[in-house]
């Protein structure tokens, strides 16, 4: 980069300030980083966080069958809702081609269950046998998170009292 | 690149170009390592219907755990099998369930009414006494396919 000294003040300077398109370049930077995680049509679900899963890494595959479970109740195939009476019959269409039969429940952690039941109901009249509950693995360092359902978040795994 | 500036004295006005490139390499090496986290979760097993009309086979050897929600929004209660189980004995009691068992299945029973995540935590416990085979049952499956 060569710095050039104009000592003559009656030119036009006609050079690029190249501040602004630094600006620029930086607030396009900040939106990707917020946008990216909400690109891969998928519904927002709060998973349940767990101790030992099991890594599945066909679960990101853009064919396989998810099922999300949102914490007011409604369920949606993929990225679209649907009713329960829809779900089996849609969901054996998407696994007519697939070799691996296996559908991933992605259930809110706070979903109530019989939902989760009638969905997996639904599921069984189109033939699907196994099913994948989708977690969150727990990190180590924080400690386990209390048996939900207790009125006040206690640290020991004893119940009641 | 270049720039000229029209600065009177001899001073230049011009900005370092050179930092704003090295937090940018930095940037960009930050977005290079970190990666999206592997989707990780539970496998279970749904029990199917039967194909032909049979009486259902009461197997001694099948184990339930039943998660029955109290009322009032207390903590769950734990069943195995008919007997009460406090929570702390959940784990040690499934290990020597299944200690002496070649084929470990599991089934879980839970009220509709609890969270999900309770029911997430107890596949994780069977999944902790090395069961392989957890099932659900469903309202369905309870009232007999």
């Amino acid at each position: 980069m060569g710095i050039v000294k104009r000592d003559e003040g009656k030119k036009v300077n006609s050079d690029i300030n190249v501040t602004p398109m630094v600006d620029v370049m930086l607030v396009l930077l900040i939106i990707f980083m917020v946008v990216t995680p909400m690109l891969n049509n998928k519904v927002n679900v709060d998973l349940a966080k767990v101790l030992n899963p099991t890594t599945m890494p066909d679960a990101d595959h853009q064919d396989s069958v998810k099922v999300s479970i949102t914490r007011d109740g409604k369920v949606y195939l993929g990225a679209t809702q649907i009713s329960l009476a829809d779900l089996g019959p849609k969901a054996q269409d998407l696994l007519q081609n697939k070799p691996d039969k296996t559908v991933y429940i992605r259930s809110d952690a706070r979903a109530r269950y019989g939902i989760v039941m009638d969905a997996i109901d639904n599921l069984r009249t189109a033939g699907v046998d196994q099913v994948a509950f989708l977690t969150k693995p727990i990190r180590q360092s924080a400690p386990p998170p209390p048996v939900p359902g207790a009125k006040n978040p206690a640290t020991s795994h004893t119940p009641g009292s | 690149m270049s720039m000229s500036t029209g600065g009177v004295g001899g001073l230049s006005s011009a900005p370092n170009v050179t930092p704003l490139i090295d937090v940018l390499l930095v940037l960009l090496i930050i977005f290079m390592v970190i990666r999206p986290p592997n989707p990780s979760g539970l496998n279970a097993l749904v029990p199917q219907p039967p194909k032909k009309p049979q009486n259902q086979q009461q197997n001694d050897r099948t184990i339930v755990v039943q998660v029955t929600s109290r009322s009032g929004g207390g903590q769950p209660g734990y069943k195995i099998n008919q007997t009460d189980v406090p929570y702390g004995q959940l784990l040690p009691q499934l290990e020597s369930i299944y200690a002496t068992r070649a084929t470990k299945v599991l089934f879980i029973k839970g009220d509709p009414n609890l969270n999900f995540a309770v029911i997430a935590n107890v596949i994780d416990i069977g999944k902790q006494a090395s069961v392989d085979h957890i099932g659900i049952i469903t309202p369905k499956i309870a009232a007999g396919q």
